[in-house]
């Protein structure tokens, strides 16, 4: 499940009373309707962060992973924005991430986009010659929504900490999915998303590391809730969603690998052996099982999509399908245009 | 109703306590330090009389501090050795907000330390610390919450500039009395 996935019965299940009978303010201090969505929204908060070992007062709950993307990206450089002047990114992170740097650049900082080798991951060598004594931030996402592929996250994060630059990673397509570890990784900040781990959309969390702490400028100002970070009401139902479906993922995450797996194969090789000229793009060793980026040779992606009528795929991401353009993720991977026009990301999901 | 009234007494007979320069005598400043981060100057036992009788000790061990508001106007004070940020302002009346009389629940003590080299001087800010100070309208990286600062000879000339605003709403330009 790349775009989205469907929000679990269980997790529905948590979130209905919050809507109708449960519906206080978690911060209305002085009545049994605020205390009980406040202990609800404590309660959601300590599932997301059990699920990447981290402790709960260092979430803060957002609308999505855009969000939290924008608020790390913008608001760490603009909150350190005296000293540090740069930023290293990679040519396949998310659209927000890039959109963010670009921003950046009109504002006078410098952004480096790494490139990746043709297997889609980094080059650690190349971050470690891209980093300057004005970095102020280095930004490679886990798991990439269009090829799937699983970047060296501990590797990388060791090049940081020997740098003392803040990490921030884009883990919205990892959580739930690969095992997470905010300390085996040493990120200082970390963007996930609801609705891509059975959760419902419009709610996402962002980690932020307490010691040493990371400050960032708010993006949404206002009465200071979720520390000062993110001003606004916090969703209640949709938040105590994103905690049950945490705590699902982290319960069923052994068995889920294996069924996707499975079916990653028996896909893969149910193809290969009635047709030649597949080829899977991006690293076939470092990769999430339940995204299978296909280029088929000598046949057009999007009319392939069109006669394709049972099937649900996509060419390239949900967010890059209103553009013409090929997928920037493929060109990044080198793949010839021809072939990059006939990629189909195939999701195989339970 | 009697009880409310006696803890106002008692609230008053506490106040007045603290004022008495008697004290002052009593415990010398040298004594006082180290003190708990948690409880704001111990007003029992300060040296809150400005116009203390033993002149000549005590400024050996004052330190000068310069305020510096949001127009720029400039305030030096002295403040004496184990005093904090917040207390020192209060009595100098200096516009620093304190609105939890320092017991790290708030962000309207915020100050900004002027020079880096008086900030990395200063103990780390703990957990606590820095989750208030998260809240902080104007946060910079040398920020620091008032309270916690506490006079030691080494942050002599320390410059101190008052944020633009608190957390506390006021954009009419309300000042909170200190309580």
């Amino acid at each position: 499940m790349q775009a989205t996935s469907p929000v679990d019965p269980r997790v529905l299940d948590a979130m209905l009373p919050y809507f109708v009978s449960r519906y206080g303010n978690p911060h209305s201090r002085t009545h049994l309707y605020g205390w009980e969505s406040d202990e609800a929204v404590e309660a959601a908060r300590a599932q997301v962060a059990n699920l990447i070992n981290a402790s709960p007062k260092e979430i803060v709950f957002t609308s999505g992973a855009t969000e939290c993307n924008n608020v790390s990206v913008k608001g760490v450089m603009h909150f350190y924005k005296e000293k540090k002047k740069h930023v290293i990114t990679t040519q396949t992170e998310h659209k927000c991430v890039l959109d963010s740097c670009r921003h950046l650049q009109q504002e006078g900082f410098d952004v480096t986009y790494l490139p990746v080798k043709s297997d889609g991951l980094i080059d650690l060598n190349e971050l470690r010659s891209s980093i300057r004594t004005d970095t102020g931030l280095v930004s490679v996402m886990a798991v990439n929504n269009e090829i799937g592929v699983i970047q060296p996250m501990e590797e990388i994060g060791q090049i940081c900490k020997e740098f003392n630059i803040p990490f921030h990673t884009d883990a919205a397509q990892a959580l739930g999915k690969i095992p997470i570890d905010v300390n085996k990784w040493n990120v200082s900040l970390m963007s996930l998303s609801g609705h891509k781990v059975y959760g419902p959309k419009g709610v996402g969390a962002l980690y932020m590391r307490r010691r040493p702490r990371i400050r960032v400028e708010p993006q949404m100002n206002g009465g200071g809730q979720e520390r000062g970070i993110r001003s606004g009401t916090v969703p209640t139902p949709l938040v105590v969603g994103m905690g049950a479906a945490c705590e699902l993922a982290m319960k069923e995450m052994e068995y889920d690998e294996k069924r996707v797996t499975e079916l990653k194969d028996r896909l893969l090789n149910g193809i290969r052996a009635k047709l030649d000229g597949v080829v899977v793009n991006g690293s076939t060793e470092s990769r999430y099982a339940g995204n299978l980026n296909l280029s088929f040779a000598y046949v057009e992606g999007e009319s392939l999509l069109m006669g394709l009528k049972e099937v649900a795929v996509s060419s390239g991401s949900a967010c890059t399908s209103a553009s013409l353009e090929p997928s920037y993720v493929l060109r990044a991977l080198g793949v010839d245009e021809d072939m990059a026009h006939t990629s189909i990301r195939n999701e195989p999901a339970l | 109703m009697l009880t409310s009234k006696s803890l106002q007494f008692g609230a008053h007979a506490i106040k007045g306590l603290s004022r008495v320069s008697n004290f002052s005598k009593l415990v010398a400043p040298a004594t006082i330090t180290p003190r708990k981060p948690y409880v704001q100057g111990g007003e029992l036992f300060s040296t809150t009389a400005t116009s203390s009788a033993d002149g000549e000790n005590e400024e050996e061990k004052r330190i000068s501090v310069t305020f510096v508001d949001k127009d720029g106007e400039e305030t030096q004070i002295k403040v004496p050795i184990g005093m904090s940020m917040l207390e020192a302002a209060h009595q100098n009346d200096i516009e620093l907000e304190g609105a939890c009389e320092g017991s790290l629940a708030c962000s309207t003590c915020h100050v900004i330390v002027m020079d880096v080299e008086h900030y990395n001087k200063l103990e780390d800010p703990t957990d606590e610390e820095n989750d208030m100070l998260d809240l902080a309208f104007g946060l910079t990286e040398t920020s620091r919450l008032g309270c916690q600062v506490i006079a030691k000879p080494e942050l002599d000339g320390l410059r101190l500039a008052l944020p633009a605003a608190t957390r506390n709403f006021a954009v009419d330009g309300y000042k909170p009395k200190p309580h």
